[in-house]
């Protein structure tokens, strides 16, 4: 049954509903033993809501109609804060904390009648490509535990796909952690533009860079979640001032004659062979119902994207996570000695080795006497990044590449990779991600019983159009 | 570097709350509740998720802090990261301005008239503050109380132009009389604090700043202290050395609390969960309209317009409410009468009742009522003091008090003649003790006249009566 069905019937009564959250709470459980996709179940919020939707349904309260997500689960990455759940953006440091609101995404959730039903794992507060920097376990691939879902939002990825109820995942994206894991899961993955959809509640990786976006099992599952948490939000000065889009609608349009990019430097050199393959099979999938293909270098991006990312995440995120300290919430340690040993003492024993080293990096990118060669150069190649990107959708309507250049890796493959080579792992996302533009992950193929994913990006506000491009693979 | 050539180099870094009515980045009141930690949100608490969202009234007071310094305003606002790690701060960064102050090149003249560089103007937020229980020493344990967390501050960093420490005190006294007059600054609550820099020709210049310095009275103490310590040390073959030092305003020293190999790095960077915001033109003028007339152009005006005594301008302008009164007085009577009045006796009266102009319910009408009696001789000075007495604890009609009350000044001169003629009669041995040469038993004499009118006589008058009389 997919989602539309599902709401359908909940609204006709035909579905219990708390029934029926019990029975996916159990799911959930379940599942989680075997794959560690939560960090935390809020079976008892599930079935809260659930019962509140129960009585809306027997008082046939008219808001019903008009409660798009009616009954549907969702999940929230750990980074997304529900008030009185445990939020740690899969940090140690914030065991124990659980926040005093609820993100602005979490609130339109649920007032279309979304039931929140857990907390998703993720790399620490999302510094990573593979999940695998976790306090509290690391997600294993739906395809084949031995192997990675992808990061940072791997938790929320492999629950997509893994769940065999209605059910769409909230994620979160800095620098392709929404792409990566939804290629690596064979689901659809939905980075919005920047301050398309609120980050009011999100927890901070990099505050210039971070986005909340949908990963569906459907193309539509991810149109319809974009749909509902899309828009201005007062309590986020970043959020943009433009009007949600009917994603749903818009994803149903033709493809006929729409423009297409395809990156030069994108394929090639450093991609696997098979990874390829399927993603140019993709590309004849989208000729074949009429849209129309160009090559397009971008140099610039593909140079410079990486070292540019890693300047700019790295200095917002030294900054973000200054808060943890253990004085006014999560992770505590004997009160003694100086104010500034305590703290050394607080995050010493509770932030994971990822963390530690971006912080360093990020702290060192912004130091005076360093600063001018790389936060701020960092800051004006980004400039140059967005310019090169803007010339591009003068003629094109989307930009196509792999979304990443591998099949999902070993866990004992990864052990094996360098922190560069663990960067370059999203060699294709970061470009899109500092630029702030739109980009879906579309499943395009299986190599070994293994999922590829195509990458697909759009301009400024233009998701509607990768959502359009995306409906073509639709299952 | 600038070349120095003073004996005292001293240059002052002042942060001043503006008085808004929510903080900087929140909905948060500033003011209300004492009890601790009850004026917060998850912002100013710096909790995971929270983000700032800019009160543009605090911009709009930053801004016309500006104009009234004469600075160059940035066309953007953009806010930075200062980084570094402290109790009494909710996020272990403070948001602050780096690289693009929101002012800067600006000028405030001192009471002399000589023109003090400031070289930027920028906008931050408070931290929290810290209590310790038993005192900074001996407390076991510091408590934080957000509520301060998140007010709005500015910050104006002066050129080091100020040459002494009277200097230093005279431009706090000037600043503080802008930030009233364009109402952006608590002057009776609102907190005021400085950092200064200071050195002296004998030790070639060698920096030391003192921190936290509360008050503008303070300043000029900590600072006389700090020279004719700086200046000891050299005469006892010491050194200087550049280090920071604070303020201890009971003891009335300075004590070092760390040497400065270096500079702090607080790693600026922007703060991208706030936007840049263009301030345009057309916002500037919007503000424009609402700026007074300042101080020290009144006090040119009262001066070249009114022809008063500088010393009298400069006091009635220190005073917004008072200055403007003056304005409307002086177009009705004799400038210098209302000078003297306004700046003597309703200044005196309103001192003693603890009163603001505002707060009195006295208002122009009253002083130009008073004072058209008084420069009509109606009524003598005595009734006059009298009479504003009266006015602060309830303000009235002038005119018609003064008929009711019968308080007309005696100008019948068969009238007063009689007065003073029973008055000599009572005091036979003043009016001999005058004879003998003891010219005050006449003060005497006046004085018992002026008793029997009640006041309503002019004493100069009465004096000439008597002395004509007893001759």
């Amino acid at each position: 049954m997919n989602v539309p069905e599902f709401v359908e019937k909940i609204r006709k009564n035909e579905i219990n509903i708390v029934e029926h959250t019990e029975k996916i709470i159990e799911e959930c459980r379940k599942i989680n033993k075997e794959y560690n996709y939560f960090n935390t179940i809020s079976d008892g919020l599930a079935l809260k809501q659930a019962h509140e939707i129960k009585k809306l349904i027997k008082n046939k309260d008219k808001s019903i109609q008009n409660k798009r997500l009616l009954g549907v689960a969702v999940s929230a990455k750990d980074s997304i804060c529900v008030k009185g759940v445990e939020s740690t953006a899969g940090s140690r440091i914030l065991k124990g904390y659980r926040p005093l609101f609820n993100a602005t995404v979490i609130e339109k959730v649920i007032s279309e009648g979304g039931i929140i039903i857990g907390k998703t794992s993720q790399d620490e507060f999302g510094f990573g490509s593979f999940s695998v920097f976790s306090w509290f376990g690391t997600p294993k691939n739906p395809f084949d535990k031995e192997r990675s879902c992808g990061g940072s939002s791997g938790g929320p990825a492999g629950i997509a796909k893994k769940a065999n109820f209605p059910h769409i995942s909230l994620g979160e994206s800095t620098g392709g952690s929404i792409a990566a894991p939804a290629s690596f899961c064979d689901v659809f993955g939905l980075t919005p533009t920047y301050g398309r959809n609120s980050r009011y509640g999100l927890i901070d990786y990099g505050n210039s860079l971070d986005k909340v976006g949908a990963i569906g099992k459907s193309c539509y599952d991810a149109a319809l979640l974009q749909e509902a948490i899309a828009g201005h939000d007062p309590n986020d000065s970043t959020s943009l001032n433009a009007p949600a889009d009917d994603y749903t609608e818009i994803m149903e349009k033709p493809v006929k004659g729409m423009k297409i990019g395809i990156i030069k430097e994108a394929f090639g050199k450093g991609n696997d062979k098979s990874v390829e393959k399927y993603v140019n099979e993709g590309i004849d999938r989208l000729k074949e119902e009429g849209a129309e293909f160009e090559e397009i270098s971008l140099d610039l991006p593909i140079k410079y994207g990486l070292a540019t990312y890693y300047m700019i995440a790295t200095s917002e995120a030294s900054t973000n996570l200054a808060k943890y300290c253990g004085m006014r919430y999560g992770a505590v340690e004997k009160l003694e000695g100086s104010f500034n040993e305590y703290f050394t003492k607080v995050r010493s024993a509770n932030l994971g080795d990822e963390a530690k080293r971006r912080i360093i990096m990020g702290t060192f990118a912004r130091m005076s006497g360093f600063r001018d060669a790389y936060y701020i150069k960092a800051m004006k190649v980004r400039t140059l990044i967005i310019n090169e990107y803007k010339k591009a959708f003068r003629k094109f309507d989307a930009l196509v590449s792999p979304s990443v250049p591998i099949l999902p890796p070993k866990f004992s493959e990864i052990e094996k990779l360098t922190p560069l080579q663990n960067y370059m792992m999203d060699i294709m996302l970061v470009s899109p991600n500092i630029a702030g533009l739109p980009h879906l992950s579309v499943p395009v193929g299986y190599e070994k019983n293994l999922p590829v994913g195509m990458l697909l990006t759009g301009d400024h506000l233009q998701e509607g159009k990768l959502l359009q491009l995306g409906s073509v693979f639709e299952r | 570097m600038k070349k120095f050539t003073s004996d005292i180099v001293i240059g002052l870094e002042i942060h001043t709350e503006l008085n808004t009515n929510t903080k900087l980045f929140c909905g948060c009141p500033t003011k209300g509740s004492e009890e601790p930690n009850t004026r917060t949100c998850v912002t100013c608490l710096g909790m995971p998720g929270s983000k700032p969202v800019l009160n543009k009234k605090a911009v709009e007071f930053a801004l016309k802090l500006c104009m009234a310094l004469n600075c160059e305003i940035s066309p953007e606002l953009v806010f930075s990261r200062k980084s570094y790690f402290y109790p009494d701060m909710a996020k272990n960064y403070q948001i602050s301005q780096y690289e693009i102050p929101l002012g800067k090149k600006g000028k405030l003249r001192l009471g002399s008239g000589k023109e003090i560089g400031i070289t930027r103007v920028h906008m931050e937020e408070d931290p929290a503050s810290l209590v310790h229980p038993a005192g900074m020493k001996e407390s076991a344990y510091v408590l934080v109380d957000y509520n301060r967390s998140g007010n709005p501050l500015v910050e104006i960093v002066t050129e080091p132009d100020l040459a002494s420490p009277d200097e230093a005190r005279d431009f706090m006294k000037q600043l503080i009389i802008v930030l009233s007059y364009i109402e952006i600054f608590d002057v009776n609550e609102g907190i005021i604090k400085a950092d200064a820099n200071i050195s002296v020709k004998e030790s070639g210049y060698t920096r030391v700043e003192i921190k936290n310095i509360t008050g503008f009275k303070e300043i000029e103490l900590a600072l006389m202290h700090e020279v004719n310590r700086q200046q000891n040390e050299i005469k006892n073959n010491k050194q200087i050395h550049q280090e920071t030092r604070a303020w201890d305003s009971e003891k009335g020293v300075t004590f070092s609390i760390r040497k400065k190999e270096t500079e702090e790095d607080y790693g600026y960077i922007i703060d991208t969960d706030l936007v840049i915001i263009d301030i345009t033109e057309k916002w500037l003028n919007e503000i424009k309209k609402h700026m007074p007339e300042l101080a020290q152009d009144k006090v040119r005006k009262f001066v070249e317009k009114y022809r008063i005594k500088r010393d009298d301008a400069e006091i009635i302008a220190s005073d917004r409410q008072l200055a403007e009164m003056f304005e409307k007085v002086a177009e009705k009577v004799d400038p210098n009468l209302a000078a003297k009045w306004l700046r003597r006796e309703l200044v005196r009266v309103l001192n003693y009742n603890k009163k603001e102009i505002s707060e009195s319910g006295i208002n122009e009408r009253h002083m130009i009522d008073l004072l058209g009696l008084i420069e009509k001789k109606k009524i003598t000075d005595a009734v006059g003091q009298q009479i504003i007495e009266k006015l602060i604890e309830k303000p009235f009609d002038v005119n018609e008090y003064v008929k009711k009350e019968k308080l007309e000044a005696v100008s019948d001169f068969s009238e007063l003649e009689k007065y003073c003629k029973e008055a000599i009669a009572e005091n036979p041995k003043a009016v001999e003790d005058y004879k003998k040469g003891e010219a005050k038993a006449l003060n005497f004499i006046v004085g018992s006249v002026m008793k029997k009118t009640k006041g309503k006589a002019t004493p100069k008058e009465v004096n000439d009566i008597i002395l004509r009389l007893i001759k």
